[in-house]
């Protein structure tokens, strides 16, 4: 025997099926491509001496983390249709007196052949590719761009030890199938699983209700932290509840309609029935891989893209003024230390305060009790209520920054909500009972609030002796989470290089003998926001590309199989009186409903979350819905768009196959 | 007037890249009578396929013309061809072509619901042709949970569902044991008892013996035919063994 007979038998039939090789080959190298990408990102010298690039290589390193998995689970996908469109090849080799460690020696050519091309091509496209990915990723952070090029040793080595080990196990898993199967077996591997399927109630039904409880949780969360902890709950329930739809419920379904006899003997229903009951058994899953990777790459990208195109909006809820002075006291002469300060830097610097906000307040978390708010202690009996932190401030200060001034009679009080409505028109805090005048829409400064993670109360009431009395309330005896808070705010009429100058300065000047102190500028964090999520969104495009590969692919292989198991079936209905015309519209309806089915199931996905993601984003100080709306909707347009796009090129190879 | 007309057809295939060309049917003619039961037989390659396709106006020849009940087929334009093949044809193949998605009932009722019968008339056809195929208690079945012949049964009520003009077969028996084989014959006897125009191709002697008249292809030309007249399946068997043999012998044409 020539000693090349393997290796040449090897690359023949990588050359015949090239039509189902030729993308898995492909998919390697795009893999191996993207994960040496995200490890060069995330090993970049250049990076590590940037200020603060750790939080941005965190995220990196998170994203290869997912490229990995990602590659590890699809690569396995694909390699299984690979393998059972070659069952039949290998059983005739081994009918034809091959032995089963010959055909061993083919597949592990084969494997070795698809490696090293894969790992060679792709590491070449990666460092080809590798200059353009910084310089994006540096564009969307905001950083300098940084001269020279660099191959990082550990990006290449990972990449390499990653998709040889990853190859090992394929090729593993292929011989296993192979040495289990018995040639006749092999032979009819294609032909195998043409029974009808059985319609399995409890798991459809399992599938609506692990289904109907993610969408139940996705919208019943109300505060953004239960919102992070149930996330992953709602995530898993939906997952699970979407597999068991495809696979179960869509064939109890068919089979309802089914019995409607009206209905299903007619022309189109019957053979749409037919053929959809048959194919959703066989790709149920498929169908559910691919409706699960387009609500991931749809919420990833959504939410990474309206992060970062609102990030003004972010810094704007997370510093509401442009420098905010925190003091943990409200006694009039540290109040006026802070102001004195403050005025001596801004004239050094010829500037003056804009929208100016000034608050003392009393704040201490309470739990809602109807229209009691109790404070810890009252509260220990029976923890019940919603959480809030309530913010008191006398009507002096609000006054001082609202246009027209109001009066509060004794007992009366002004109620902000930040977060849905306050439902009494009294509030009793502390054994006193308050009647609320007004509830306001908005706060000047939104109250100076920083953060939206926790619903607040903002109460005015008539003035400071009020505020002292609940302050001296026998119920802090024992001490307590009651604290006393001066807040000033103010914006500049600058340029952000000289904000940030004089806010350093400030910062410096500000007196501690005080109290404790914080101040904090909107300047001098942006960079830090750029950076973040500049990067998160990076890595949303970056993931997106790879799910959409992915959903491309497995749609591929989908109409590939499906064309060659199609072709005899369209081929008896023109043999027992359809027209070309008839099987061709037929094949349409079928392939169209089919195609479709995890777009529509992953647009459904995406309007249940939104709500829950509209409560995560808050933690990221992204209040501004509207624009989460629209970025959601041009994300789905665009990704609709592709998808169609990908339909109408996959669908041509699927015709014909099916109708040659 | 006959059922069934073929004159002088021709098929000619070009193969795909250019320059050669393949004479599948050189010039068939034949005439069939309503309620006849005839069997064309041949060797492989003969061009039986070809002309059964152009029978069942599945493919065009390339000169000649097919008449079925006075309606010339290769006058027919391609949108009416599935219909006039759903209402006028009835096929029943070697490897039976069922749909596997499909039950026997299904299967069976196929055309009707291509044609929109209503399911009442459906179901007024299907009970007895069902009693008499002797499938009535596996229409729920799949194909793959009943035998080669139980699925030739149900693909022959397939065929007859539609109470068609002619009934075409090809190689009935190719896929079936030989007491199937038998079982399926003899149905196929019934049937034509009953009125029904039955062409078969075959090249299973057994099959051919128990038509009423067999016609001998031989490179693409009607090369003798045998009548049974009054003859027993048994000595139809014989005459045909016979004819196959000078056939392949080489000899004189009789037709």
């Amino acid at each position: 025997m020539p000693r090349l007979f393997y290796p040449k038998l090897a690359v023949s039939s990588i050359k015949r099926h090239s039509q189902v090789y030729g993308p898995y080959l492909a998919a390697c190298t795009l893999m191996v491509t993207m994960f040496y990408l995200i490890m060069f990102l995330a090993a970049h010298s250049g990076l590590h001496s940037m200020q603060g690039s750790e939080s941005l290589r965190q995220l990196l390193g998170f994203g290869a983390v997912v490229v990995g998995l990602f590659a590890v689970i699809f690569l396995f996908y694909t390699n299984s249709f690979l393998i059972r469109r070659r069952k039949r090849e290998l059983g005739l080799y081994n009918i034809l007196g091959m032995e089963k460690r010959h055909i061993a020696r083919i597949l592990s050519f084969e494997t070795l052949f698809a490696a090293v091309f894969s790992m060679a091509a792709g590491l070449a496209a990666g460092v080809l590719l590798s200059k353009l990915i910084l310089l994006v990723l540096l564009n969307l952070v905001a950083f300098p761009i940084p001269f020279g090029f660099e191959v990082p040793r550990l990006a290449v080595l990972t990449t390499l030890q990653l998709f040889s080990a990853l190859f090992m196990v394929i090729l593993a898993s292929s011989l296993y199938q192979v040495r289990l199967a018995q040639p006749i077996d092999l032979l009819k591997a294609e032909a195998a699983g043409e029974w009808e399927p059985k319609a399995r109630w409890l798991l459809a039904l399992l599938g609506v209700f692990s289904l109907g409880a993610g969408y139940f949780l996705a919208l019943a969360i109300e505060h953004p932290l239960d919102a992070l902890v149930f996330f992953f709950v709602a995530v898993v329930l939906v997952m699970i509840g979407t597999y068991l739809l495809f696979t179960t419920g869509s064939i109890a379904l068919l089979k309802l309609l089914r019995k409607n006899k009206r209905l299903y003997y007619r022309p189109r229903p019957f053979i749409a029935i037919s053929g959809m009951l048959y194919r959703m058994k066989k790709n149920g899953v498929g169908l559910a891989n691919i409706c699960i990777l387009s609500t991931m790459l749809l919420v990833t990208l959504s939410t990474t893209v309206s992060l970062f195109v609102g990030i003004e909006d972010v810094l704007r809820t997370r510093y509401p003024r442009e420098i905010v002075i925190e003091l943990d006291s409200y006694a009039a002469e540290a109040v006026e230390g802070i102001r004195r300060t403050t005025a001596g830097v801004l004239s050094r610097h010829g500037l003056a305060e804009q929208n100016l906000v000034e608050y003392r307040f009393l704040t201490f978390p309470v739990f809602k009790n109807g229209s009691k708010l109790l404070v810890e202690r009252e509260a220990e009996a029976g923890l019940t209520g919603a959480y809030y932190n309530l913010y008191i401030t006398p009507l002096e200060d609000y006054n001082r920054l609202v246009p027209e001034p109001v009066a509060l009679g004794e007992d009366e009080v002004l109620l902000y909500s930040n977060r849905g409505s306050y439902e009494y028109d009294t509030v009793e805090i502390l054994d006193r009972q308050f009647a609320v005048k007004e509830k306001l829409d908005s706060l000047p400064g939104s109250g100076l609030s920083r953060t939206q993670t926790f619903g607040s109360y903002y109460l005015v009431v008539p003035d400071m002796a009020v505020v002292e009395s609940l302050r001296q309330h026998p119920a802090w005896s024992r001490g307590g989470p009651a604290r006393t808070l001066y807040l000033t705010g103010f914006d500049l009429d600058t340029s952000s290089e000289q904000a940030v100058a004089l806010f350093s300065e400030l910062r410096a000047a500000l007196p501690k003998e005080i109290g404790w102190v914080w101040a904090e500028s909107r300047d001098e964090a942006r960079a830090e926001f750029y950076v973040l999520y500049g990067g998160l969104f990076f890595l949303g495009i970056f993931l997106g590309t790879l799910f959409l590969l992915g959903t491309v692919l497995i749609i591929y292989y989908k109409q590939v199989t499906e064309g060659y198991e199609d072709r005899r079936r369209y081929v008896i209905m023109q043999q027992v009186g359809m027209s070309k015309q008839e099987v061709k519209r037929a094949i349409q309806g079928q392939v169209l409903s089919v195609f479709f089915l995890p777009l529509a199931a992953a647009g459904v996905h995406v309007v249940f979350s939104f709500r829950m993601i509209t409560r995560l984003l808050i933690l990221f100080n992204l209040t501004n819905t509207s624009l989460f709306v629209a970025c959601t909707a041009a994300t789905f347009a665009a990704f609709g768009l592709f998808y169609a796009l990908v339909y109408r090129l996959t669908t041509r190879v699927y015709y014909r196959l099916a109708a040659a | 007037m006959y059922l069934l007309e073929v004159k002088n057809l021709r098929k000619v295939y070009t193969t795909r890249f250019g320059g050669a060309q393949v004479e599948a049917l050189r010039s068939v003619s034949f005439t069939m009578e309503k309620g006849e039961f005839a069997a064309i037989m041949g060797e492989s390659g003969a061009g039986k396929t070809t002309l059964l396709n152009i029978l069942a106006a599945l493919d065009r020849p390339t000169s000649g013309e097919v008449i079925l009940n006075g309606r010339k087929l290769t006058d027919l334009k391609e949108r009416e061809l599935a219909a006039f093949r759903r209402s006028n044809l009835g096929f029943v193949f070697q490897d039976f072509n069922l749909l596997p998605t499909l039950s026997l009932k299904d299967n069976i009722l196929l055309p009707l619901v291509l044609s929109g019968e209503s399911y009442g008339e459906m179901e007024r056809r299907l009970q007895p042709l069902a009693k008499r195929l002797g499938i009535s208690g596996l229409l729920a079945k799949f194909p793959y949970e009943v035998s080669g012949g139980e699925q030739q049964r149900a693909a022959i009520a397939r065929a007859l569902i539609t109470y068609p003009q002619l009934v075409l077969a090809d190689e009935p028996t190719g896929a079936l044991d030989s007491k199937a084989s038998d079982s399926l014959l003899r149905l196929f006897t019934e049937i034509n008892a009953s009125g029904q125009t039955i062409l078969m191709v075959t090249h299973s002697v057994k099959a051919a013996s128990h038509a009423q008249r067999v016609l001998f292809i031989k490179d693409g030309e009607i090369f003798h035919q045998l009548y049974r007249g009054n003859l027993s399946v048994p000595e139809m068997y014989e005459r045909i063994a016979d004819t196959l043999t000078l056939l392949t012998t080489g000899g004189e044409r009789h037709a």
